[in-house]
């Protein structure tokens, strides 16, 4: 995969088996600087204190939900730039437009699998 | 309708007046006497229509407490709502459980030296093992669910008899200010959690979205 694999990873979830499966996934595709966090607040100060080159979040998480983050790193002038993809079980329509919207670079669907989170990876960082 | 005979009244002043210092306990008993009959006035003129509505109340009265008896609420309370609350968190726990083994597992194979075959495949051989093993867990789980299916359809059978009986309508608003705090960050923050098949888009149809 053409994508800079040395970069810190930011898995955002609030449960510990979701982000030992994306950790895991993560490491089969070659990134080793992964850290993790388990609420948008938690992942927002991890983000002010270390560059991160992608956030990997879910959504439904308190007390900041992923959306919230999201928000939060698009209003920020120093995080705006930093690639985002969503990975989560809302599947409406309205999220998947909001957080286009909001400026989220990707979306995965829960459950998924390793090949998708590859080619979403592969697509944000070919934009 | 009077609610007491005049004269009656006027004994009462009278007795009042008279015993005004000097009050005893048989005093007191006399002014109940007198009290009472003044009463018995407004008894017997009591419509027969009011003692008849009086009494379809009392009866309607009778029949909703059978009804919330019917409910069971002490034992929904007490029994059933506690035991299905058991029942999700000992799912819960199993499926983390089991998760964490299948995890452990796939970690210990990902991360097994491959350059001695024998030795690889022994380590694969027992870890495929303990997956298995690991599997029973949705048996008991499928157990649990059915218990706890069991109790949301006893309550819903209660709750919908009660419902029918009382001729129930669903008033607007929340039971509490939390529950209302809770629906509005739902809906703000379009907090709708996993959907039933149908009910959300596929990922392929997310990917349209992404070009």
């Amino acid at each position: 995969m053409a994508v800079d694999v040395s970069m810190p990873v930011l898995v955002v979830d609030d449960y510990n088996t979701m982000i030992r499966i994306i950790r895991n996934l993560l490491k089969q595709l070659g990134f080793e600087d992964v850290d993790d966090a388990s609420d948008g607040s938690a992942a927002l100060a991890k983000l002010r204190e270390k560059k991160y080159g992608l956030v990997i979040s879910d959504w439904n998480m308190e007390p900041m939900t992923g959306y919230e983050l999201l928000k939060e790193v698009r209003s920020d002038p120093g995080l705006n730039k930093t690639p985002f993809i969503m990975v989560t079980a809302e599947s409406k329509t309205e999220n998947v437009i909001a957080a286009k919207k909001a400026g989220v670079n990707n979306y995965i669907v829960k459950p998924f699998n390793a090949q998708t989170l590859k080619t979403k990876i592969e697509a944000v960082f070919a934009e | 309708m009077p609610l007491a005979d005049a004269r009656h009244f006027d004994r009462l002043v009278d007795f009042l007046k008279q015993k005004r210092d000097n009050v005893t306990f048989n005093d007191i008993i006399s002014l109940a006497e007198v009290a009472a009959q003044s009463l018995q006035g407004f008894f017997q003129a009591m419509d027969a229509k009011v003692y008849r509505e009086l009494r379809e109340i009392a009866g309607y009265i009778e029949s909703m407490r059978h009804e919330i008896g019917a409910l069971q609420v002490n034992d929904l309370k007490n029994t059933r709502i506690p035991a299905a609350g058991e029942e999700l968190g000992a799912i819960v726990r199993a499926t983390e459980e089991a998760t964490h083994t299948f995890m452990e597992c796939a970690e210990a194979v990902m991360a097994a030296d491959a350059s001695d075959p024998a030795a690889y495949k022994a380590l694969v051989d027992e870890k495929m093992l303990v997956i298995f093993e690991a599997c029973s867990f949705q048996d008991i789980t499928g157990q649990r669910i059915a218990k706890v299916v069991e109790t949301l359809q006893h309550i819903e059978e209660r709750v919908s008899r009660f419902a029918d009986v009382m001729n129930a309508k669903d008033i607007d608003g929340f039971l509490t200010e939390q529950e209302r705090e809770r629906a509005e960050r739902r809906q703000k923050y379009l907090l709708h959690g996993p959907q039933l098949a149908g009910g959300g888009v596929d990922q392929a149809k997310v990917d349209e979205m992404f070009p």
